[in-house]
């Protein structure tokens, strides 16, 4: 059986702490939530919610109750401390939590239906993934199920406020409230993924099925998560290693219509009835596709063939003091570069836009992956120990390694035969990272009236990198140091944090210049101090809302490609701004960061449920890539020509998603998105800002309602329907003819459909979808997808998605 | 006890991953870059005057490739542009090298070798007048189709000026003699008077 969905935090909260529960600690928390059943998400009536006491292990006053017709449970008076919270429900296993009551908190619990055999399962997670007065959205469950298959871009970009960056049909990269690449971290595990961010054709090296949870933090988050988080976090969260005896499992299988897609994932989790400490997990995707079809052609060479696999061994006594584990997963991928996307210069592209359909050889479909392409592996080692002293808090010690392999290859060998025989990729980058992160958790204290409790945490990066072949970004090196301290205190529906942050960042970058007989290398050397501090606070204005406002202040140090990548990529020519630097002149400075944030969140309602975020993000000395006129002048004649510059920008927006029930299993989802950019000195619009969009659907829920028929009940089913429509980007800088090669395409609106059924497969759950895209096969271009110059989007797709525990 | 534990561990973690980042000695340097890719650096175009005389070439140089510092146009004689004179008519050659290579590659070799994969296209933009000279090219490759290493430049008796640009296209599978398949390879221009 898969292990319930309960939150797996980057430096997971303790679940037992032993927290004195002196007089003064508060106990007007309220502890409320919706008890669901895992797979159709159907709410459970009448299931009981109760709260134990996790030092004494007796239920706590006024910590029990069941849930009302809708599911929903409300405990109030609770006192602060650490507490276990069990769900139970007639047919369902036991769902058990551990978590730290320390302000107004709303658990919603999701209930397996048992197998023949009744097995309990037990899962001490920790709920904070994301600092509690600070924006997030995630995807889990049944809504992360549905992405089966997809990229983690894609995947996210679900989430209001979530875009993606793409090029062609195969690259996503996320894009958060605008922001992207350098400024966005993503945590694979828990660890910084490091690689070859800054490209805007490099997507994350991750593959989501390992993902029980993907939470999106919107906002800056550096104080947590490094100082060049200003645009947010993406965090990729695999379910907790299996804590009760039995091996258990999940496999998925997807298989889309239009690029004939197929990718099997499997994950096998165990637990030593021996040797209860020792908890294991093994996993496995395969994911193939070939040619893309637009509803007119084919895009020749669009297919990709990614494997990636993970496995973890973990050491924990029951009930002890400390665990350990270690983490590998690899990933690597080939993914075919659409041929006529790949031209050589201005009049090339021009005759390429020009044409109405891309500019070659009639393709057909096909699994093949030629030149040019790109071959991407990514290794990450982890190894985590923590320990929980007796007096409270707890310790954490991450250490991990990477290593990022990135390989392009151009269209065409070279001419001459040796060398072309070699086969050698054009660009070749490998990254490599050490990181060394310790964190510690004090144990809560009564404080002013309320209960405080601080985390405080040292870490360090060393990063290596070097390059074969053609110069775009230099060799360097990198070396992070790093100290924050968050600090929290909640009273009653008051819940506040501060947190600061100070890093040093020495850059030393190495360039060389000439062949063989002129050979010389270029030294310069980046010793940057970032400061980030932040600012938060959250309110339970009542039971069904919560009102959360963060104020952030974040410096992020300009990354090696701003200051030294020359050359072309991606058919422009790209140049930073220290390399072409006149002498004597001051480099690149900083990034300073100054985001506000506002949340609202209605919650637990019956009928009506949503979240608005209104944020503004005043960044200084923000670095873009802005053209260089005339164009730089290459053998190959000029190339659209672009080099880092900064100036003052702003950025701001809302987001708002919601949900309404106007009928029993009648729910209507919608979310939408505005994103406002502003060049500050120039008093222009910022280029490559995502289009106002929105998005609705429609969704029926069938067959009997849960109570009584858990185990080997009726199959549930579900119907949506769903529109979605983005605007063209009309707020474009002046000029945009010299900014652009082509103006930004029209808006679009497209058709979607969603059908699945909860099944059974002997006793084992069975999980079974079919979901159409495009469904009327629009053809449309996006501002955001780099191939828009080129070709049309992806045409109508259907996907099949099949998935079991066991 | 726990507590040793944990520290031996967490002591050992540290020393396993984080050692190897306080060693310096570990980085790898910049090597001199590997005879790998290619690059054209150079393009020559000599035009040797049919019965005799002094050759006129012009060359386009970028020995640091894209970018950085700007690639440099000569003439020979240190003209400001490419001299002809409207008396003769010239056998023009194109030669391309790498120069990052030690030693240098001569790519139009190459660019020979797989002729029915190449194209060079010779425009004049902006003639004065507009009948200022004709280029024709002169050899073929296996399918007949031009191939253009190879050409014959007759200037018209009347002197002027204009912008001579030498255009290859790379059209492997989808050579059809005309410019518009393919990728452009070198896409360069001099300028050119007739006197």
């Amino acid at each position: 059986m898969l292990l319930p969905a309960v939150g797996w935090a980057q430096a997971p909260v303790s679940g037992s702490v032993l927290t004195p529960t002196p007089a003064s600690v508060n106990c007007g928390l309220t502890l409320s939530g919706q008890v669901l059943d895992h797979e159709t998400r159907q709410p459970l009536p009448g299931a009981t919610v109760v709260v134990f006491d996790a030092a004494t292990g007796q239920p706590v006053p006024h910590g029990a109750t069941q849930t009302d017709g809708f599911g929903n449970y409300h405990l109030h008076d609770l006192c602060a401390g650490a507490v276990r919270v069990k769900t139970l429900f007639v047919g369902y296993a036991d769902e058990v939590e551990d978590l730290r009551l320390t302000r107004p908190t709303v658990i919603n619990p999701r209930l397996h239906p048992t197998a023949v055999q009744l097995r309990s399962v037990e899962v001490r997670g920790a709920r904070p993934v994301a600092p509690y007065t600070q924006v997030a959205a995630e995807l889990s469950g049944r809504a992360l199920d549905a992405t089966a298959g997809q990229t983690l871009g894609e995947a996210v970009s679900r989430l209001a406020g979530v875009t993606v960056l793409q090029t062609g049909p195969s690259i996503y990269k996320p894009m958060i409230h605008g922001l992207h690449s350098n400024r966005v971290a993503v945590l694979n595990n828990g660890v910084r993924q490091e690689g070859q961010q800054w490209g805007q054709e490099h997507a994350p090296e991750i593959d989501p099925f390992l993902a029980q949870r993907l939470t999106v933090v919107k906002g800056a988050a550096a104080v947590r998560y490094g100082s060049d988080a200003i645009g947010g976090v993406v965090l990729m969260q695999p379910a907790p290693l299996r804590d009760s005896a039995g091996v258990g499992g999940r496999a998925t299988l997807v298989a889309a219509s239009n690029n004939r897609l197929g990718a099997a994932s499997v994950t096998v989790d165990g637990n030593s009835r021996r040797l209860p400490a020792l908890r294991w997990r093994a996993h496995g995707t395969g994911r193939r596709a070939g040619t893309t079809a637009t509803p007119d052609y084919y895009l020749g060479n669009s297919g990709f063939a990614e494997t990636a696999y993970a496995g973890a061994v973990g050491w924990a006594p029951v009930a002890g003091r400390w665990g350990t584990e270690v983490f590998y997963s690899h990933f690597a991928t080939r993914l075919g570069i659409f041929a006529a996307s790949h031209v050589g210069n201005l009049t090339d592209l021009q005759r390429a836009f020009e044409a109405d359909r891309p500019l070659q050889p009639y393709e057909g479909f096909s699994y093949a992956i030629g030149r040019p392409y790109q071959h991407v592996r990514h290794g990450l080692l982890k190894a985590t120990a923590w320990w929980r002293p007796a007096a409270g808090g707890r310790v954490e010690l991450v250490a991990a390694r990477q290593l990022d392999l990135r390989d392009e290859y151009d269209k065409h060998r070279p001419r001459n035969n040796e060398l072309s025989a070699l086969n050698r990729p054009e660009l070749s980058y490998q990254n490599t990272t050490s990181t060394l992160d310790l964190t510690a958790e004090l144990p809560a204290r009564p404080l002013l009236g309320g209960t405080h409790h601080a985390t405080v945490g040292l870490s360090g990066t060393y990063q290596d990198n070097t390059f074969r072949g053609r110069y775009f970004i230099p060799f360097y090196t990198n070396r992070v140091g790093g100290v924050f301290g968050i600090e929290q205190w909640s009273c009653g529906r008051w819940t506040a944090e501060i947190g600061v942050r100070l890093d040093r960042r020495d850059l030393q970058v190495e360039r060389t210049l000439g062949a063989a007989d002129n050979f010389a290398v270029l030294r310069n050397r980046f010793v940057v101090w970032t400061p980030a501090a932040s600012v938060g606070a959250a309110v339970e204005a009542g039971p069904h809302l919560t009102v959360r406002a963060t104020a952030a202040l974040t410096r992020r140090a300009p990354a090696p490609n701003e200051r030294y990548s020359r050359g072309v990529h991606n058919g422009q020519y790209e140049e930073g701004y220290d390399i072409s630097l006149a002498p004597g002149a001051a480099p690149l400075a900083p990034e300073t960061s100054r985001a506000l944030n506002l949340t609202l969140t209605a919650h637990d309602n019956p009928r009506l449920n949503g979240e608005l975020t209104a944020y503004v993000n005043h960044i200084d000395q923000f670095i873009y890539a802005t053209p260089i006129l005339p164009p730089v002048l290459t053998i190959r004649g000029p190339f659209p020509s672009f080099r880092f510059l900064s100036t003052d920008a702003r950025f701001w927006g809302f987001d708002l998603s919601g949900t309404y029930t106007p009928a029993p299993r009648w729910t209507v989802l919608g979310k939408a998105a505005i994103v406002r950019t502003r060049d500050l000195r120039r008093q222009d619009y910022l280029i490559f800002t995502p289009a106002d969009r929105a998005e609705l659907a429609v969704r029926r829920e069938l067959g009997r309602p849960p109570p009584g028929s858990g185990p080997g009940g009726s199959p549930r089913f579900y119907a949506q329907i769903s529109g979605q429509a983005v605007a063209r980007q009309t707020r474009l800088p002046a000029n945009y003819e010299l900014l652009d090669y082509r103006a930004a395409p029209a808006g679009y609106a497209l058709l979607g459909a969603e059908m699945g059924a909860a099944l059974r497969l002997g006793p084992c759950p069975l999980d079974v979808s079919v979901a159409g895209t495009n469904l009327l096969d629009h053809r449309y271009r996006d501002y955001l997808n780099r191939f828009r110059y080129f070709s049309d989007e992806m045409g109508r797709n259907l996907t099949v998605r099949v998935s079991t525990r066991w | 006890m726990t507590h040793s534990r944990f520290l031996a561990l967490a002591l050992l973690l540290a020393a396993s991953l984080a050692f190897p980042a306080c060693k310096d000695d570990d980085d790898p340097k910049p090597q001199p870059p590997a005879n790998e890719g290619e690059v054209i650096t150079t393009l020559r175009y000599t035009l040797t005057p049919v019965g005799g005389g002094a050759a006129r070439t012009a060359q386009f140089r970028d020995l640091d490739g894209d970018g950085g510092t700007a690639p440099v146009l000569t003439y020979d004689g240190g003209a400001a542009r490419l001299l002809l004179d409207k008396t003769k008519t010239y056998t023009g050659a194109v030669l391309l090298l790498d120069e990052t290579k030690s030693p240098v590659d001569t790519i139009s070799n190459e660019v020979l070798e797989e002729a029915d994969e190449h194209l060079f296209v010779y425009k004049l933009s902006a003639p004065t007048p507009a009948d200022l000279l004709t280029i024709t090219r002169t050899d073929r490759d296996a399918n007949m189709l031009p191939l253009g290493l190879e050409t014959t430049v007759a200037p018209r008796a009347t002197p002027g000026t204009g912008t001579l640009q030498i255009i290859l296209k790379h059209q492997p599978g989808v050579k059809d003699g005309t410019e518009a398949p393919g990728d452009t390879d070198i896409d360069v221009s001099f300028g050119v008077e007739v006197r």
